[in-house]
């Protein structure tokens, strides 16, 4: 202990709903247990890290598509966070290394694709219809597989509903 | 203001309460307490396809079932007028008996038992001090 700069403090990374502090006021993407993304402002939180979000959308992403629909002001009850991040715009991040990387990772990175954004937005029907699909076809994996585990011997007693 | 704050302000406004288990409510906050339990009025509560309604005239919900709580967006702003006015009061509270020696001694905690020996109204500044210094971030 013989480093005692306090200057030093701030380096310590909170890993508790403390760090939370830099994000008060900030645009944050927060993921819900359920799967849910909200888009919103910050405006507190507490030790639970229950979140008072303003001006939040939710944001439904099924494969490549997207659709945006105006929520309000949430209170989040902290045990159903998943993660919070915050949102730099794309504008800076757009051209940056990072983009650049994230590109690479998705396999965009062909020249004609080099600009285009991952996701398009499509309409609130269309996601919709989207969403449905991609549960129906979720039960029916599980079906398929929960009959098979069966016939090996396996006892199923509980459903995934939730992601987490 | 915290997140519990502004849920107390929301007494008596229109809310959406969803539920763990995707249930939703809507009704009017009547009362709430520090572990989130609500009781509601006038409430709509959907199952969680949506598909059925159901009209309660009150409810209690325990806390720890809740999703999440969506609130009218003034809410957000008669809790911060709320927030103000009690600051104001408080500094107003705080202005009459100025004794600036003292106070800086009880806030601080130091020297408890001299402070002690001079009555009752540090300690209830003193009190002003910490709350004050304790909230928010």
């Amino acid at each position: 202990m013989e480093n005692t700069d306090p200057s030093l403090l701030p380096s310590i990374i909170f890993t508790t709903a403390a760090q939370l502090v830099d994000c008060v006021d900030k645009k944050l993407l927060v993921v819900l247990r359920d799967g849910r993304k909200l888009i919103g402002i910050l405006r507190s939180f507490d030790q639970y890290a229950n979140l008072v979000l303003q001006e939040t959308i939710e944001r439904i992403i099924v494969e490549s598509m997207y659709s945006d629909i105006q929520r309000g002001v949430y209170i989040v009850r902290g045990e159903n966070v998943v993660l919070v991040g915050e949102i730099v715009s794309f504008t800076l991040f757009f051209g940056s290394v990072a983009f650049d990387l994230l590109l690479t990772y998705l396999n965009l990175k062909d020249p004609e694709k080099e600009n285009s954004i991952p996701l398009r937005e499509v309409s609130l029907d269309e996601i919709y219809a989207a969403q449905q699909d991609e549960i129906d076809n979720r039960r029916r994996r599980e079906l398929t597989k929960n009959s098979k585990l069966i016939d090996i011997g396996f006892s199923i007693d509980t459903q995934q509903e939730d992601m987490y | 203001m915290l997140p519990l704050t502004l849920l107390n302000t929301s007494q008596g406004h229109p809310m959406l309460v969803e539920l763990k288990s995707g249930e939703t409510l809507n009704g009017h906050l009547v009362n709430c307490d520090a572990w989130m339990n609500l009781t509601l009025k006038e409430v709509v509560q959907t199952n969680s396809d949506g598909t059925r309604f159901f009209r309660l005239p009150e409810c209690y919900v325990r806390g720890n079932n809740i999703k999440y709580l969506r609130v009218p967006d003034e809410v957000l702003d008669i809790a911060r007028e709320k927030n103000q006015q009690q600051r104001e009061e408080q500094r107003k509270s705080n202005q009459p008996q100025r004794g600036g020696y003292n106070r800086q001694y009880s806030s601080s905690g130091q020297r408890g038992g001299y402070n002690r020996n001079r009555g009752g109204g540090n300690f209830g500044r003193g009190g002003g001090q910490f709350q004050r210094g304790g909230r928010g971030y």
